[in-house]
This record gives C-alpha cells, sequence and structure tokens, in this order.
C-alpha cells in the first residue's frame, strides 16, 4: 500500500495503470493499524492476526466488506 | 519460549539494534542451534507470515514486517538509526513496533513529492495524506512484494 498526498493522486496513479481506485485510509487509520499489528511483534507471543482478527480490526475503524476479508473468495479470481 | 520464538525474537532484535536482518548462519551462531534447525524455523515463520525469505537465497530475510531487509522508498529514522519499512502501513509500523517517536521519509506514490510523517508521543503529527490499497485483503500474500 502507497501513500498519497491526497485523493487526487491515487486518482492519477489508478488511471496511469488502468486499474480502479480502492479503498482509501487516512493517517489516523493507519497508526490505529501500525499499532494493533506490531504493538507487540518485538514479544515472545507476538503473531500475525488470524483472519477473524484481521476481519474484527479493520471493522473496528469502519473497514468493511469483502475487500477486508482475508477469506473472500470473490477476489481469488478477480483483480 | 519454544525454538521458532527464539528464533523470532533474535531475528527482531537484530534488527532493531543494527536496522539489518540476521541471516541464518547469524542466528544458527547466536543462538548455538544447528544450521538445519534454524532454517527449517526460517520456513516455519515464513509459513506463519511473520518473515519473507529472499526469494533466491532463503538463508536471507527480505521483509520481517514490519522491517525490510532491503532499502526501499519508505525510511524511518530513529534513534539516530535508519530502518526501511516495506510499505506505508509498516512504515508507522515501525515506531509502534519499538514504541519509539520516529521521522517517516517517504514519497507521493504518484507525484513522487517528498512527505514527511512525524510520530510523537506516540502519535502520528496530523498531516494532508491518504493511503491507498490497491491489493484486497484476500490476495496481500500472493505477491506480497507487490502488495
Amino acid at each position: 500500500m502507497l501513500l498519497f498526498r491526497s485523493e487526487e493522486t491515487v486518482t492519477q496513479w489508478c488511471e496511469a495503470r488502468g486499474i480502479p481506485v480502492r479503498p482509501i485510509i487516512n493517517l489516523s487509520q493507519l497508526w490505529y493499524l501500525a499499532v494493533t499489528w506490531y504493538g507487540n511483534r518485538l514479544t515472545v507471543d507476538s503473531r500475525r492476526p488470524a483472519p477473524d482478527e484481521m476481519v474484527e480490526i479493520f471493522a473496528g475503524i469502519g473497514l468493511e466488506g469483502p475487500f477486508w476479508d482475508p477469506k473472500a473468495d470473490q477476489w481469488h479470481s478477480a483483480t | 519460549m519454544d525454538f521458532d520464538g527464539a528464533v523470532k525474537l533474535h531475528i527482531y532484535e537484530t534488527i532493531a539494534q543494527t536496522t539489518q536482518p540476521p541471516n541464518t548462519h547469524e542466528v544458527a551462531q547466536a543462538l548455538k542451534a544447528p544450521l538445519t534447525e534454524v532454517e527449517a524455523a526460517f520456513e516455519r515463520l515464513h509459513k506463519k507470515r511473520l518473515l519473507v525469505p529472499e526469494p533466491n537465497d532463503p538463508s536471507r530475510i527480505r521483509m520481517a514486517p514490519p522491517f525490510s531487509g532491503v532499502v526501499t522508498p519508505f525510511r524511518v529514522k530513529m534513534r539516530e538509526r535508519l530502518y526501511y519499512a516495506n510499505c506505508a502501513w509498516d512504515a508507522l509500523g515501525i515506531p509502534a513496533a519499538l514504541h519509539h517517536d520516529a521521522l517517516v521519509e517517504a514519497y507521493d506514490g504518484h507525484s513522487g513529492e517528498p512527505i514527511t510523517l512525524e510520530v510523537t508521543g506516540g502519535q502520528p503529527v496530523a498531516q494532508p495524506c491518504v493511503i491507498h490499497f490497491a491489493v484486497p485483503a484476500a490476495r496481500w500474500w500472493e505477491d506480497i512484494l507487490y502488495t
């Protein structure tokens, strides 16, 4: 995932590649994900969140739907 | 602590201290363990998505998320050290993992304009920017080097 100055440059980046604009999040949401994913990474028990936990984490900041579901089937055959 | 846990911790602590991931030989030496056991632990940690080996050299680490083993456009400065992150998420993941304020130097993915993010007092300083997810969660690990 890439960083952009604005939604406008996201749109330009997608148009240049002929791909649709996909979900865009803000800095506060990104920080939440960073802390949730990596806050305990340097501890013995750290691990990557399981798929169901991921869905819950994303939903906690309003990111819902199949795009955010690591088990969603529809994305395995579509881009 | 089990062996995989010891290997994982050694990898992450080494990166935290030196900014560079150790290879299998260095981990085996540090833990006084047989190389074959460390190689097997690297494979298991890869399956758990806690590291990504170099595509042509499984003894070396390309990613131990949020850290990158190679130079990337996401530079994270803290404690007079320079770390490289794999993506925008991981760029904030490094100060989150190390529990330390940091300066992130990155670029607009389209225009190349420099964007500096600052984490101060355990929070990012507000900044006009957005993060775009081009790949859905179900496909992140199909090509994690792209994602």
